[in-house]
C-alpha cells in the first residue's frame, strides 16, 4: 500500500470540498480519477501533496510515513511528485533549468560545499545535467533545452511538466489532467511516453483525466468523485456501467427507445 | 575544448585569481590620478551590494527596497565599533557582516506573507526605519557623521590612500563575486529561481520555500554588510546618514535592473556602468534621480532582462540556429 487516506475531509467555509474519503493505492498501480468539474479531484491532489492542510480527523499515509500535516516539500522528499492542472511552469527559466529544479530533492551536495564552490560540485552538477538531458531527449525536448520555457508550444509544455515531475525519481506520480488541450495524436504520444516512463522508473501513477478513452485504456482501477465524495471505484468496465457514475458524470444512459425518440426530433 | 577551458570549468576560482591579477595591475597601468582609484573603490563597493541585491531580487524574486538600510547597518556597525571601542577594519568587517545578517533575517520575515509591491512597501519601511533610527539620537553622531574611521593596515603596511585602499576593496569584491557565482550556479540558485517563478510548484517539487527565502535575504544582507564596512573604512573614513537614503536605493536598483535581473553577471555590469555615469553626471546633480528613474523605466520597457540578458539572448539565438537550422524568434 503506497498511499492510504482515511476519512479525508476538507471544507472551505461551509462547502465540503472533500468529504470523508477513504482511498487506497497499491504499488505499481495505475489509478484513474474521474468526475465532473468541482467534484474534488484536484482538491484531493492538493490535500495529498500537502498544498492544503486537511481538516482534523483526516489521515493520510504515504509509503509508511504519516503525512497528514506534513509540509509539501517534505512530502516531495518522501518521493511523491505531482503536476498541476495549470502547469505552473517556471516560465522565465530555461527548459533544462526547469527540469534540474525538479531534481532538487536529490541534489547530493551540502550548502557549504556550494558556497565554497569545490570541484566536486561542478562534477556533480555536470552529471545531473547530463542525466536531465537524457530525460529531455526521452520526452523529445533535447533541442529546446536552452530556450525559455515560455517559448514552448502547448504540447511541449505538457511534456516539460511531465519531465520536471519525473526528474526527482518519485515513487508516486500524480498527474492532473496531463492531456488537457492536446490533439488526439498528441494525446496518444503523451500516453505512450507516460507508460514508457512508468516502466523505466517503476512508478505508481494517479491520473486525473477528462478524456475517457485515456482513462479506460490505461488505468487498472478507476475512482469516481462527485461533490467531494467517492461514488464508485473499480475496473474501468465496471465503473462505466455504474448507475451513479452515469448519472453524475457520463450523462444519462439511453435505451434504444429513448435514443430513437431523441434522434427523430 | 581547450585544456585551459576545462581547467577553468573544474576550478572556477582560477578564473578569479586571474581576474585578481589583472585588476591588481590596473592602477599602475591605466589610472592617471588618485581620484580614479577612489572611483574604482566606489565601483567595487557598489558591485558587492548589487551582487547581493541580485540574489534576493533577481534570483529569489523578493522585491526589496530596504537594501540600503542593510548597507547602512554594515557601515554603522563598523563606524560605531571604531568610535566606542577603537576597533580596526579586520575586526569590524566580520562583525558588520554578522550583524547585518541578523538584520537581513528581520527584513526577510515579511516575505513569508507578503508579495510584490506589498513586500516592497514593508522593506521600504524597514530600510527607512533603520536610517531614521541612526539619524535621531547622538549615539551615532548623526549631526556631524562619524569621521576619521581608520583605514586598515596589514603587517605594518597601511592602506591609507585611495590608490592603496583600492587593493582592499578589490579583494573583497572578488571574494564576494566568487561566492555569488558559486551560490547561483549551484542547486541553490535554481531553488531561488523556482521560488521566484512559482512558489507553490517549488514547494511541491521539494523546495523549502521559507528556508530559501530567508537564506536569500541573509546572503544578500551579508553582501550589503561587507560593502557597508568597506565603504565606512574607505579614506577619508567618513559616514553620514544622508548617504543611506532612498536615492541610494534607487541607484542600487538601477544597477541590478540595467545589468539584468536574474542574470549572474547582471549586478556587476550594472554597478560598473551606473557608478561611472553617476560620477560623470555629478554637475547635473539636480537631474540625477530623473536620469536613473528613466534608466529603470526604459530598461524594463525595451530590455526587460537588462544588458546581461540581452547578450545571452544573442548567443543563444546563434547556437539555436546552428543546432536546428531554424530561426527562433
Amino acid at each position: 500500500m503506497i498511499l492510504k487516506t482515511k476519512q479525508l475531509t476538507k471544507s472551505f467555509g461551509g462547502l465540503k470540498a472533500m468529504d470523508k474519503v477513504d482511498f487506497e493505492l497499491k504499488k505499481n498501480e495505475i489509478r484513474g480519477i474521474i468526475g465532473p468539474n468541482g467534484s474534488g479531484k484536484s482538491t484531493f491532489f492538493n490535500l495529498v501533496s500537502g498544498i492544503y492542510d486537511s481538516d482534523p480527523g483526516s489521515y493520510i499515509e504515504f509509503d509508511g510515513h504519516d503525512i497528514t500535516f506534513t509540509p509539501p516539500y517534505k512530502i516531495a522528499g518522501y518521493g511523491l511528485s505531482r503536476t498541476f492542472q495549470l502547469l505552473r511552469l517556471y516560465q522565465d527559466m530555461t527548459v533544462i533549468d526547469n527540469v534540474m529544479a525538479g531534481y532538487h530533492t536529490k541534489v547530493p551536495y551540502s550548502f557549504i560545499d556550494a558556497v565554497v564552490g569545490r570541484k566536486k560540485i561542478w562534477d556533480q552538477e555536470r552529471a545531473i545535467k547530463e542525466e536531465m538531458m537524457e530525460l529531455l531527449s526521452f520526452v523529445g525536448l533535447a533541442d529546446y533545452a536552452e530556450l525559455n520555457a515560455s517559448e514552448l508550444s502547448g504540447g511541449q509544455r505538457r511534456l516539460l511538466v511531465l519531465a520536471r515531475a519525473i526528474a526527482m525519481k518519485p515513487k508516486l506520480l500524480m498527474l492532473d489532467e496531463p492531456a488537457a488541450g492536446l490533439s488526439p495524436v498528441n494525446v496518444d504520444n503523451l500516453m505512450k511516453i507516460i507508460m514508457q516512463l512508468k516502466d523505466k522508473y517503476g512508478l505508481t501513477l494517479i491520473i486525473i483525466e477528462h478524456i475517457l478513452k485515456v482513462v479506460m485504456d490505461t488505468c487498472n482501477t478507476v475512482t469516481v468523485f462527485d461533490h467531494g465524495q467517492k461514488i464508485a471505484e473499480g475496473t474501468p468496465s465496471k465503473v462505466k456501467d455504474d448507475n451513479a457514475v452515469i448519472e453524475a458524470y457520463l450523462g444519462k444512459k439511453m435505451d434504444d427507445e429513448e435514443m430513437r425518440k431523441a434522434l427523430a426530433v | 575544448m581547450g585544456k585551459f577551458k576545462i581547467l577553468i570549468r573544474n576550478y572556477p576560482f582560477i578564473a578569479f585569481i586571474i581576474a585578481f591579477c589583472i585588476l591588481a595591475l590596473v592602477p599602475s597601468v591605466i589610472f592617471t590620478d588618485v581620484y580614479q582609484s577612489h572611483l574604482a573603490t566606489l565601483i567595487f563597493v557598489n558591485i558587492v551590494v548589487a551582487a547581493g541585491l541580485n540574489i534576493v531580487k533577481g534570483y529569489c524574486g523578493q522585491v526589496t527596497v530596504g537594501h540600503v538600510g542593510l548597507f547602512a547597518v554594515g557601515s554603522y556597525t563598523a563606524g560605531t565599533l571604531f568610535l566606542y571601542l577603537g576597533l580596526g577594519f579586520w575586526v569590524t568587517l566580520p562583525i558588520a557582516i554578522v550583524v547585518t545578517a541578523f538584520f537581513g533575517v528581520a527584513m526577510g520575515i515579511p516575505s513569508f506573507r507578503l508579495e510584490g509591491p506589498y513586500l516592497a512597501l514593508a522593506t521600504l519601511g524597514g530600510g527607512e526605519a533603520i536610517r531614521l533610527f541612526i539619524e535621531n539620537g547622538n549615539f551615532f553622531r548623526s549631526t556631524f557623521g562619524i569621521s576619521d574611521i581608520p583605514t586598515p593596515s596589514l603587517m605594518g603596511f597601511n592602506f591609507d590612500s585611495p590608490d592603496r585602499y583600492y587593493f582592499i576593496s578589490m579583494t573583497i569584491m572578488i571574494i564576494a563575486v566568487y561566492f555569488s557565482f558559486s551560490i547561483l550556479r549551484s542547486g541553490i540558485g535554481r531553488a531561488f529561481m523556482s521560488i521566484r517563478e512559482d512558489p507553490i510548484c517549488a514547494a511541491a517539487a521539494g523546495i523549502n520555500v521559507k528556508k530559501y527565502k530567508i537564506l536569500a535575504f541573509i546572503l544578500s544582507a551579508m553582501f550589503a554588510g561587507a560593502a557597508g564596512a568597506v565603504y565606512a573604512h574607505m579614506p577619508p573614513g567618513y559616514i553620514h546618514p544622508n548617504n543611506y537614503t532612498v536615492i541610494e536605493m534607487v541607484t542600487f536598483l538601477a544597477m541590478v535592473v540595467l545589468g539584468g535581473l536574474g542574470h549572474i553577471w547582471g549586478g556587476i555590469i550594472g554597478a560598473v556602468i551606473i557608478t561611472i555615469v553617476y560620477d560623470l553626471t555629478r554637475p547635473l546633480y539636480k537631474y540625477q534621480l530623473l536620469i536613473f528613474g528613466l534608466t529603470i523605466v526604459l530598461t524594463i520597457l525595451f530590455m526587460p532582462k537588462g544588458i546581461g540578458g540581452f547578450i545571452d539572448r544573442y548567443f543563444l539565438e546563434k547556437r539555436f540556429k546552428k543546432k536546428t537550422g531554424t530561426e527562433k524568434t
